[in-house]
Parts: structure tokens; sequence; C-alpha cells
């Protein structure tokens, strides 16, 4: 009976609370039959409970588009773009809407030398390429850069230049032209229209259609977004199931050109993806190697040593290497 | 004498998985799905919006309602905690526990800032120290005297002051309709768990109404 006792009174808290299922609640309501000590105890916690109970909810729900008009009010959807370009459409907004985060943390230490400022400063100067090449004008003095120059060492010195003049402003007004400069390009035509978005050209070192121009703008907002949210201590998530398919597709297009087809031949698949056969096409594939897709991602970013990445493998390790390190050779970040 | 049951059962409509919530114990399949809802947010799904206000839009209602006793309050309550999850997204982490209770939790928190903040605003305006009964439509119904709306704040302040692995069930279990054993299951830990920060949740409340602070709505302005 004492037993009973305890068993029951541990019950009664989460009775009170209405958290009891059926056959808890026969047991308790078999020994409150007999028992007036815990029928008191019962209805004295029943009564602090009820204190918290309000009027039932009788009226219908506002419509969400008016329930959720305040929600859009403070922050816009991502831009609606065409197939290639939802993707950085995406990452644009996701950025975006860790920017409030960095209030009072612009000097975290981020990634290389950058403070979270000259990170976005960054992607002011990595984005400012493909806004050239589609007739958007530069927000920041244009850098002295000799003709000829390697595209890496352009690439590298535009950085500096913008982040040395940016650290000159505030955060806030670094943040809002990279913002104003990606909206400028997700308003373009070649951003809403795949057949515009088919013209090749030539931007660092590669020569892709603008369609993957995009998507590696997509990647670099990404990565840079998920290095911000490490340093403060925030998790970003991964890109939406699809764009990941999109950017692992470039990814291995690019690595695959940068293999050449004299590589030995490796079976590559992500995680619940596709696979690819990745170097020459002689048979058989000398070994097979499966990555997640997100690791695989970070790896071409730049953001996992080729030894340190989670993989499975199979066969020949040095052909597993080879890939792995001209994997993570891509990186421009 | 059955009156205690009534939130329970209101609490349960309009939520997913609906009056059967209680009987299939399988609560845990809804996790993934969160870290899939958020992960839209973030990267600006409108529709993800959509869908969360669909599922969680009942309970966030519910949860405000109860404390500012205003339909009107409630929806405004309800369009800040939405405002907040989407313009804040990176709040939520998916790793820590699950959207409804954080919902649920922010809805609780931002409805007691309410009542607190339109007892000064009313006090202020009329210098009337009987603040409480000057809320418009908020003010205790029929079957509810003013010492039990006065309580009924106080219980609510001091619930939302709890920490929050103790706020985490109390919400799951009385505002989202769950059983003891399902919030132990959806906060993975086990259910005598459950049962103790239940009990001690309990237990500070009440000891809250047995020795009220006074002037009570004044904490934490």
């Amino acid at each position: 009976m004492t037993d009973d006792h305890e068993a029951v009174r541990d019950l009664l808290v989460a009775r009170s609370f209405g958290a009891l299922d059926p056959a808890d609640e026969q047991t308790v309501r078999t020994h409150l039959a007999g028992c007036a000590g815990c029928a008191a105890q019962a209805a004295r916690l029943r009564e602090a409970v009820r204190l918290l109970d309000g009027p039932p909810l009788n009226a219908p729900a506002q419509p969400a588009d008016s329930a959720l008009s305040l929600a859009l009010r403070t922050r816009p959807a991502a831009a609606r773009a065409a197939g290639h370009a939802a993707p950085y459409a995406a990452a644009v907004a996701g950025l975006k809407a860790l920017l409030p985060e960095l209030e009072g943390r612009w000097s975290t230490p981020v990634v290389h030398d950058w403070d979270a400022h000259a990170t976005v400063a960054h992607l002011l100067a990595a984005d400012e390429h493909l806004a050239g090449r589609l007739g958007i004008a530069p927000r920041v003095p244009p850098s002295r850069i000799e003709e000829g120059t390697p595209w890496e060492e352009a690439w590298n010195r535009r950085t500096a230049d913008v982040i040395a003049h940016e650290h000159g402003r505030t955060p806030q007004e670094t943040a809002a032209d990279w913002a104003a400069q990606a909206d400028a390009l997700l308003a373009t035509d070649e951003a809403r229209d795949a057949e515009l978005a088919a013209r090749a050209v030539t931007l660092m070192g590669m020569r892709l259609p603008v369609a993957d121009h995009f998507l590696v703008r997509a990647f670099e907002a990404w990565v840079h977004t998920d290095d911000i949210g490490r340093a403060i201590g925030l998790a970003v998530p991964p890109p939406p199931q699809e764009h990941l398919g999109q950017l692992v597709r470039l990814a291995v297009r690019v690595l695959s050109l940068s293999l050449g087809p004299a590589a030995p031949p490796v079976l590559f698949s992500v995680t619940g993806g596709a696979e690819w056969v990745l170097g020459s096409d002689a048979e058989p594939v000398r070994a097979e190697l499966i990555l997640d897709p997100v690791d695989f991602c970070l790896l071409v970013g730049g953001r996992y040593a080729p030894e340190a990445v989670p993989r499975r493998t199979t066969g020949d390790a040095a052909a597993v290497r080879n890939v792995l390190e001209r994997a993570a050779s891509l990186s421009w970040l | 004498m059955n009156h205690w049951r009534g939130p329970a059962e209101d609490a349960r409509k309009g939520t997913r998985g609906g009056g059967a919530v209680k009987s299939t114990g399988n609560t845990s399949v809804e996790l993934p799905a969160d870290a899939e809802l958020h992960r839209r947010l973030v990267y600006g799904d409108e529709s993800a919006l959509a869908e969360a206000y669909t599922a969680y839009g009942g309970l966030v209602r519910r949860v405000a309602l109860r404390v500012t006793r205003s339909p009107a309050a409630a929806e405004d309550v309800a369009q800040e905690v939405f405002a907040q999850l989407w313009s804040r997204p990176y709040a939520f982490d998916a790793r820590r526990g699950t959207l409804r209770t954080w919902l649920s939790m922010l809805s609780h928190r931002r409805a007691v800032d309410w009542v607190r903040s339109e007892a000064r605003h009313r006090r202020d305006a009329r210098a009337d120290d009987s603040a409480l009964h000057a809320i418009p439509d908020a003010g205790p119904g029929p079957d509810e005297t003013v010492v039990d709306r006065e309580r009924s704040l106080l219980l609510h302040s001091a619930l939302a002051e709890l920490p929050q692995q103790q706020r985490e069930v109390v919400h799951l279990a009385y505002f989202a309709g769950r059983t003891y054993r399902q919030a132990a299951v959806e906060l993975g830990i086990p259910e005598g768990t459950a049962k103790t920060r239940l009990r001690t949740a309990l237990r500070t409340l009440a000891e809250t109404l047995a020795d009220p602070p006074d002037p009570a709505l004044e904490r934490g302005a």
C-alpha cells in the first residue's frame, strides 16, 4: 500500500497538468477512490494548475496571410529567381537573416585573418566580378590591377582592397552594400531567364555559363555564412536539398575537369545521391569513394583537409587520395 | 470537478496529430521535419513560414490567450512570435529542442510581457493601482474572481521564470497536450526525469502562490 501511495503521488503532478495516458489515469483513479489523503493532495494540485487555465480558443484563426503580414514586413522572402539562380537567392536570404545576430560581434574572427566585417566585405568583392559582367556598377572604387594579372592574384588583390576600403566604413554600411549588390544580381534578366544565363563567360579562370557562375556565388555565400555562424556559435543549416544537389553537381563537373581524363578512375557518390566515375573511363574503377554531400561541398570549399573529411572508401587508397586532394585544391574561398 | 481536463482537451484540438496524439505515443517522428522546416525558414522560403503557422499557429494563439485572456492580444502575440521565427530564424536550433516547444515558450514569454506592459501602461495612464481591473477584454470572466485573475498572472509570470528544462516539460504536458511519457520521448529524457521536472516546476509555482511578492506585476518590470 505504501508503494502504491508513492507511485500514485508521483503521478498526481502529471495528472494535474493533464499529462497522463489512459492506463496511468485508471491506476490513479482507482487509488484516489479509496484514499482520502491522496485525493486531498490531488485537489490541491488541480487548484494550482486551474489558475493557469484560460478561456477556450473560440475565435477562428486569422487567415495565414494576415497573421503573417508582420513577419513578411520584417523580413522579405528570398528573391524569386529561375532554377539556376534560386540557390543564390536562398543563400543571400540566409546571410541577410544572420546579419542581425552580428550586432556587437562584427569584430569576431571568422576565417583567414578576416573578422565578420571583412568576411562580408570579401563577399562584396567576390560577387562584384559576376555583377560587372551583368552590367552592374561596382560599389567600391576600382582597384589598380594591371591587365594580364593572373586571376587568383587579381581576385585576392581586389578582396584586400575592398576589405581595406570597407574597414573605413561601418559593418552595417558594408552589409547594406553587399545586400544591394546581391539584390541587383538577382534582379538581372540573367537571374530570371535560363536561356540568357546559358551564355558562357570566364570568371575566376573558369569559362562557364552564367547560370553556373550563379551557382558558384551561391556556394561561396553559403560557405561564408557557415563560417560566420561557426564563429558566433550559431548553427547554419546546409542549403535546401535541391540546391545542395545543384552545388554538388557543379562541384563534380569542376572536379572532373580538373582531374582530367588520365587520372585513375574512381567511382564517386554522395550519400543518398547520384554517382559519377571520375578520371579515366578505363574499366574497372580502382576505388570507390562516398561522401556526405555537405562534407563534399565543404571539402571543395576548403573547409576540410583531404585527410580529415569523413568518408567511406573501398579499393586503391592512392586513387582515393588523388581525388580528395584535387577536390581540396579547388578551393578559392 | 473535471474542469482540469478542459484545457488539455482544448490543447489537443488544432495541434498536428489532433486528438489522437495522446494515444499514439510517438512524437519523435516529427523531429527531422523540424530541422527541414527550419532550413527552409533560414533560406527565406515563404511557404515554410505558412507551414509553421498551420502546424503551430493554434498552439501559439492558445498559449497567448491563456495568459492574456484577450483574443485580440493573443492574435498580436502570435503575429510577433511568427515574425520573430521568420526574421531571426537562427535563434532556433533544431539540435536543442523542438520547434513546438520553442514556439510555445516564446509565445508564453511574449504574452506575459504583454500583460506586464499593459498593466504598467494602464497604471501610468490612470495612476490607478488596480491596473489589472482596467485591462479591457482581459479582465476576469464571469466565473473568475479578481483574486483568481491576479493569482493566475502571478503563476504565469513564475512559469515564465522557470529554468528552461522545467519549462519545456510543462509546455509539452500542459499547453501542447502531451502525456509526460510523450514529453519524455520528445525531449529525449527518461520518463522519471520528466515527472520529476513537472513536480519541481509545480512546487515552485505553488510556492509563488503561497507567498506572493508584492506588487505582483512589477516583477521584472
